[in-house]
């Protein structure tokens, strides 16, 4: 089926599977931000924003997001502050989980412009760190948000 | 936003995807596999088309492209490739294999009993020169290494001791879980060369272990390591790779795999252990005797078990002067997954006993536990168990500056502490290129990138050697037909080895015109691993943590208040990248502690998920989690990668034990408190 959407500001028409996750779908497409890594909604790591929303790409059938707009860290501007605050903040080693915690920080100061430790430990609580960059991702959510 | 790209972006024309079949038994004969449901436009991968192929292993030669007997729920014995990774799983459930089912063992002490099943009736050829640590497989049991080590004599040394405290502690299964499932990509040339891209620590072990299994010259194999996503030692040695090529070799075209979360559970994970500690002392505190018996399993297969018993084994002695040591340490193998390599490398596991008993004794010393390592601890000049010469010592100020963090003169009360040490690599060689290029240099290595920051940390030394910004120097990936030999990169020996052979690169550059340059650096030693004797490390990783914790009796639910690192950093190379390593640590640490524990029932692993097994999340940090490098002007950079992991559990454990709840497993679930406080 041809799935026709709007992805990082334009409009994109994609082929997919009936019964395939949009996750599959934007790599195709060369979005390789979005990161198969649970697989069941649980890490965070392929967090794509729909209609602004945080979601997990793993869990969302292609279909469900037709006429909506999507959006992954490939369509953020070069100078966003959320990524600029991870990056001066050496937020991140292997990289991997970065993207989701990027989208997932970005919609919570979007909700609260300056939110506690626990209030950034709960918005980020479903995005997992392997590398454990937890202490300067926090760091990094307070320098974006100031 | 700049990406990375990892293995698992990588793609071929014409390239193929796979599947692989893998065994619902623990141990079973495989009688036959029938490929005649295969869809069209699928290829299979059966035991016919493996005859002839070498086996494989980093230490022992024990494993087979496909497995007969499977050796554990989860080994591939048969495999397929499609045109789509959806395909591909399809076909693959279109294979129908029939086997015989064997007699199956799941724990090392019972593996090591009289009578158990044997999983390698034949010992593995040893691995030739992949290994330097000498693998002692006992013929005819489950034991696929034993190593000793004989210091002084431990029971006339027992015999001088006013107290003695003995126990048996235990650790689980851990997953690595990096983010970053294991991911391969393989195609044949022309040729007839072996071409990967894939994750990796270790491309030239793969490369020789490869060549190995397809009987070709090594130089007939590339290995490309681009960045993983994270590894801790899941993505060392031969993974998929074997079999991978194998099946494009099969495919006649290029194929990828890419695992996903509950196959990573069945690739490779951290031994569990059994470490039974007796440690002794005079009244006044002065250790006379230890002794320490390890049961680390390795799974299925050997992988490099061997190497992580033995650095269970000394490790385990912990930084004191002991006149009189005997260790026994064992690989075992039973019928679940293997395990490996993963960041604390066997430290994690006798850490936890011994620094475990070190409280125990000073309980029943009636004396301060702080006291009784301070009285012990190794010094410079000292000489460890193993014989060796201590240099660039620093246990006592790690030590100081973990109980001064948690206030542990003020009142130990509900805090605990920890102190270890941890070898690198060593025997090891480490080798290095620079180039100068029209806009800075080229440094060409085979240390790889997985997010410890190796790139950063060459390019910051480099930078200052070649008088340039770092953003000035390329840093490719590791590429086995044009980075120069390094042994591996593992046991956080990167900084330190690679950087010493990028000064003589360096010096070779500027003495040959400012073109190129060469620099090799090897660390020469080993141990006996009859007598434990020569030399463990060229560079000791040291550290210490303390815990600050509360407990709620009724539930058993334990809350740590406040966690503190302290490790010796020598010079630091890259702060935050060093800041990085030692808060990752801990807070890998911390999930060892609490609650990461990979379950199994009859060989089949129950929580094969990120759901059921947990990994530590934000909101699971201490209220207060701090660190600190120990640095001292001109000296060398000291490994950070794992250091602040192992004393992680024993600290928690022994803040624990100051409340009188007695835990001697991990992880300290809130089951485990609650029945340390009936």
């Amino acid at each position: 089926m041809m799935l026709e959407l709007t992805v990082n500001e334009r409009p994109a028409a994609l082929e997919c599977e009936p019964d395939e996750m949009i996750l599959h779908v934007l790599r195709r497409a060369g979005l390789s931000s979005v990161r198969e890594t649970c697989g069941i909604g649980v890490c965070g790591a392929c967090t794509v924003l729909l209609d602004g929303e945080p979601v997990s790409g793993c869990l969302l059938l292609a279909g469900q997001a037709a006429g909506r707009e999507l959006t992954t860290v490939e369509g953020l501007p070069a100078e966003h502050p959320v990524p600029m605050a991870f990056d001066a903040e050496h937020a991140f080693q292997c990289g991997w989980c970065t993207p989701g915690m990027v989208l997932t920080a970005k919609r919570l100061l979007e909700e609260n412009a300056d939110p506690s430790d626990e209030e950034i430990a709960a918005g980020l609580g479903g995005n997992l760190c392997r590398c454990g960059c937890y202490l300067k991702i926090r760091a990094a959510v307070r320098r974006a948000a100031a | 936003m700049r990406l990375v790209g990892y293995a698992g972006d990588a793609a071929a024309d014409g390239m193929w995807h796979a599947a692989f079949v893998r065994s619902p038994h623990a141990h079973a004969r495989v009688l036959s596999v029938d490929a005649s449901a295969l869809p069209a436009g699928a290829v299979a991968l059966l035991p016919e088309d493996t005859v002839g192929l070498g086996r494989y292993g980093c230490q022992l030669k024990d494993q087979d492209v496909l497995a007969n007997p499977a050796r554990f729920v989860g080994d591939i014995v048969a495999a397929v490739a499609a045109q789509t990774p959806a395909a591909a799983r399809a076909a693959a459930a279109a294979l129908r294999v029939s086997y015989a089912e064997l007699p199956a063992v799941f724990d090392p002490l019972a593996a090591v009993a009289e009578g158990a099943p044997l999983l390698h009736p034949e010992s593995g050829g040893s691995a030739g020169d992949a290994v330097s640590i000498g693998v002692r497989p006992l013929a005819g049991t489950n034991v696929c290494h034993r190593f000793r080590l004989l210091h002084g004599e431990a029971e006339r040394g027992f015999e001088d001791a006013d107290v003695t405290v003995e126990e048996t502690f235990r650790t689980a299964g851990a997953q690595h879980a990096p983010m970053e499932p294991h991911a391969t990509l393989a195609q044949w040339t022309a040729d007839g060369r072996l071409e990967l891209t894939t994750g990796t620590q270790t491309p030239f072990n793969l490369r020789d272990d490869l060549a190995g299994v397809f009987r070709i010259e090594p130089e007939r194999v590339r290995v490309v390591a681009p960045p993983m996503g994270g590894s801790f030692g899941a993505k060392t040695f031969t993974r998929l790779e074997a079999v991978v090529a194998c099946l494009a070799r099969k495919a006649g075209r290029p194929v990828k795999a890419v695992l996903d979360r509950s196959e990573e559970f069945v690739t490779l994970g951290r031994h569990p252990a059994a470490v039974r500690v007796r440690v002794g002392a005079t009244r006044d505190g002065t250790l006379v005797a230890k002794q320490l018996d390890c049961w680390a399993d390795t799974g299925a297969y050997a992988d490099c078990g061997p190497g992580v018993a033995s650095k269970m084994g000394y490790a385990g002695i912990g930084p004191y002067r002991i006149p009189h040591v005997r260790v026994d340490a064992l690989a075992v193998y039973t019928n679940l997954p293997p395990n490996g390599a993963f960041r604390g490398y066997g430290a994690t596991q006798s850490v936890w006993a011994s620094e475990r008993a070190m409280d125990m004794l000073a309980e029943r010393l009636g004396m301060s536990p702080l006291e009784l390592r301070l009285r012990n601890l190794l010094r410079d000049g000292d000489r460890f168990a193993t014989g060796e010469t201590m240099h660039d010592v620093h246990f006592e100020e790690c030590l100081r500056a973990a109980a001064a963090a948690v206030g542990y003169e003020q009142d130990p009360r509900g805090k605990g502490l920890c102190v270890l040490l941890k070898g690198m690599q060593t025997p090891s060689r480490a080798a290095i290129a620079v180039e100068r290029t029209p806009v800075g240099y080229t440094i060409r290595s085979a240390s790889c990138e997985m997010g410890q920051g190796v790139r950063d940390s060459l390019r910051l030394q480099g930078a200052a050697l070649l008088g340039c910004e770092p953003g000035q120097i390329e840093v490719p990936d590791p590429d086995t037909d044009s980075s120069p030999f390094d042994t591996r990169t593992t046991s956080s020996r990167s900084t330190y080895m690679m950087g010493r052979a990028l000064d003589e690169a360096v010096a070779d550059l500027s003495a040959n015109g400012g073109e190129r340059g060469y620099g090799e650096i090897a660390n020469e030693g080993g141990l006996d691993p009859d007598t434990g004797q020569g030399i463990a490390s060229t560079h000791w990783h040291q550290g210490a943590a303390g815990a600050a914790v509360s407990v709620d009796e009724e539930t058993g639910a334990l809350t740590v208040e406040r966690l503190h690192a302290a490790v010796y950093a020598g010079r630091v190379v890259d702060r935050a990248g060093a800041e990085l390593q030692n808060e990752g640590s801990m807070i890998m640490g911390l999930g060892t502690a609490l609650f990461e524990s990979v379950e199994h029932a009859g060989g089949q692993i129950t929580n094969a998920n990120l759901s059921d097994y947990c990994l530590p999340a934000l909101g699971d940090l201490p209220g207060e989690l701090t660190h600190e490098l120990i640095e001292r002007e001109g000296a060398e950079p000291h490994g950070l990668g794992e250091t602040a992991l192992p004393p992680v559990p024993a600290a928690i454990g022994n803040a624990l034990s100051s409340l009188g709840l007695h835990v001697t497993e991990l992880p300290m679930t809130p089951e485990r408190v609650a029945e340390a406080a009936a």
